[in-house]
Order: structure tokens, then sequence, then C-alpha cells
């Protein structure tokens, strides 16, 4: 299932120009995945944002940063501005930084009640 | 009062313009004019893949999906070849500048047509642009002033839409690092290959900077319950590409939890 993320993604890019800007800052060579509890969910343009407290090695809390599609984009295909609360329990599937720092590209998560979202590759969820 | 009037008289001698088109009034003749015309009202979307790309009447056909190779001139594929070796780690679009054309009607985001009496406009969601085509009659201007999605005459041939765009500004490009001089022009044809499918035909040409001619094709698939929604780059841009080309994400959430200032 990842491998149909990465290339719905891929051939997406290769159809319609890149949006807003490139992956530059991300690595993009493997996908990672983190669990933690939702701090704020941003539902703005030019990406949503989900930002993540994750519990570090050391007992303490980090908040990571997720960049997320456009709620354009999300809003056409299952998300909502509330599909993310403070709060909810969600695993992360992402691209890690090239820097190292603490966050990166939402790729998708697993919502509290199982449910998997997906950023790329969903289809839109009106036909017409 | 004389020296004024001697400015204002000496402003008028110096810029020798040709008068703007007037389009006159739309008459009720205008307006049921458009009733005959192919349906292009409404929002429409590149599609990405999945059953949605399959053209429904196959008769019609889809046109090719593969672009013409894009051939620079020897002056041009050497500014290309500069561009690329000290290219930025991202485009600007980070710091959301948009493209300009054709780039521009390329976008993951819908684009709604609106037609009117004597015009064609396109509402591009992506960085809430608009793209006017004078359908009036109007010619192609001589000398218009360069800019990001040129000055677009257009014109119907039976069902097609048939459009002209001159006057680029040379801050585009036609792809990544693939610059144009001021001389391009971009010619496009719109025209519905079943009741929901659009298909545009985009030919690039450029006498300093292509060899050949650049076409490609695109489908457009209409949306009926879709509305363009706002898209304002700036509300929360954490992207950017700064001026030594490094691009970087500021991933860290204001104390307040507000978008990004």
């Amino acid at each position: 299932m990842a491998g149909c993320l990465v290339a719905a993604f891929a051939a997406t890019i290769a159809r319609t120009a890149s949006a807003h800007h490139g992956f530059a800052a991300f690595d993009t060579s493997s996908q990672r995945q983190i669990t933690g509890t939702v701090k704020e969910f941003q539902w703005t343009n030019p990406h949503t944002w989900v930002w993540v407290d994750v519990t570090n090695d050391k007992g303490g809390v980090d908040t990571w940063g997720f960049e997320g599609m456009s709620p354009n984009f999300l809003g056409r295909r299952g998300w909502s501005r509330k599909t993310l609360q403070p709060g909810d329990k969600i695993t992360v599937t992402y691209f890690g930084m090239k820097n190292g720092s603490k966050g990166g590209e939402f790729l998708s998560c697993k919502l509290p009640n199982g449910q998997e979202m997906r950023m790329f590759g969903a289809s839109p969820t009106e036909d017409n | 009062m004389i020296a004024v009037l001697g400015c204002v008289l000496f402003a008028s001698a110096a810029i020798a313009q040709d008068k703007p088109f007037r389009r006159p009034a739309p008459t009720a003749a205008d307006w049921a004019a458009l009733a005959k015309l192919p349906d292009f009202t409404g929002v429409w979307e590149i599609p990405m893949g999945g059953p949605a790309t399959r053209v429904t009447n196959p008769a019609i056909g889809i046109p090719p999906m593969r672009p013409t190779p894009l051939v620079l001139t020897p002056a041009y594929q050497a500014k290309k070849q500069d561009l690329i070796a000290h290219a930025d780690e991202d485009n600007q679009s980070a710091n959301c500048l948009p493209p300009g054309m054709p780039g521009i009607m390329a976008q993951p985001y819908p684009m709604e047509f609106l037609l009117t009496p004597g015009q064609v406009t396109i509402v591009i969601e992506a960085y809430s642009m608009v793209r006017h085509i004078y359908t009036d009659g109007r010619p192609l201007p001589d000398d218009p002033d360069p800019n990001f999605f040129g000055t677009s005459v257009g014109h119907w041939e039976g069902d097609t839409l048939v459009v002209q765009s001159v006057g680029f500004t040379t801050q585009t490009e036609i792809e990544p690092h693939v610059p144009h001089s001021d001389k391009m022009r971009i010619l496009e044809k719109f025209k519905l290959l079943d009741p929901d499918t659009m298909s545009i035909e985009t030919t690039v040409t450029d006498p300093e900077a292509l060899a050949s001619p650049y076409t490609s094709n695109r489908i457009l698939k209409r949306h009926r319950s879709w509305t363009i929604a706002e898209y304002i780059c700036e509300q929360n841009n954490r992207n950017y590409v700064d001026q030594n080309g490094k691009a970087g994400v500021n991933l860290s959430l204001p104390k307040d939890n507000s978008p990004a200032k």
C-alpha cells in the first residue's frame, strides 16, 4: 500500500506541474512512521499542517510538524478541517526532513478509529 | 490654468496610442448566442488517474498525452544548462510566486470557465489567478506589456475555442529551467470530447528559444458539484527558498497556535 501511494504521487507530478513547491527539503528515499498526539491541525493554504506531540526517549515530549496537501485538494477527497482534533492519538507516515529536524511531509495517518487517511492518490469523493 | 492646459496638450501629443478597443454593451441577442456555444461553463480539473481519465465516448478518442519534443535553439539550450548549473534548491513557487503560462494551466487544482458576451474567463484556483480571453473581435495587441499570462484573444471555429496569447515576460519559464524569449506565443485549442470532458491542446512557439513548436495535450473533467475555493498562498506559507537558493521549511508552531507570520 505504501508503494501504491508513492507511485500515485509520482504519476501526479508527471502529469501536472508541481503545485506550490518541490520536495527539496524532504528525504523522499524512504517513508517513516511516528505515533503521537495531535497538538494542532491547521486547515490552511498553501498547505495543511499537523503538529504532533511525541514522547521522546528521555521521557519528555517533542512537537513534530508535518506538512500536508492544500485543504482545497483534501476537502474534495474525504478530509475536513475537523478530521484531526487536538488530543487525537495518530500514527503518521511521512517523508522526513533532510536536515534531521522533527517533522516532514505528511503522507498518511491512522486515526483513533483505525481509519487510514491519505494525502495523495485519493480520487475525488464526488464523481460529478 | 494655462500651464495645466499646456501639460495636457503636450501629454496627448507625446503618447500616440491606438484608441483602446471598446466593447459595446451586450444585446439580448449576444446573451442568447452564448446558449448556442458548447457548454464550457463550470468547474473543471485535470484528473489524476483512475476511471475519471477515461473519455466516455471511445469514438471521439483521447488526444496523445505525450507532448511533442521540447527542442531548444542552441542559444537557449545554453541558457537552460546555465539555469540548471546555478539552480536554487527549489523554485520561486515556494515563495508563492505563481508560474506563468503555460504552467498555470497544469496545476493540480480546478479551473472555472465563465462565458459572457465577448469574453471567456478562466478562474484558476491555484494561487487565485484569472485569465481573460477576449472573443469580441478585437485584434491581438501589437506591443503588449509583457506579463505572466500574456494577452489572449480567441474565436470559435465550430465547436473549438481557438486562443492566441502574446506578450510574455521573460521572468517566467516554459517548463522548469526552460526559459523563453519575449517573442513566445501560445496557441490553445479548447474543445469538448464528451459532455463532461474537455481537451486543451497547447502549442508554444518561440522563434528565438524553440527550434520547433512544443505541443502538449491535457484533459479536464467537469465537476458540477464543485466550487472554486479560495487559495491565498501567503495565508500560512512555511516554505521558502532564500537569496542563496537554499530551500527550507519552518516547522515551528507559534505559541498561540496561529498560522505562520
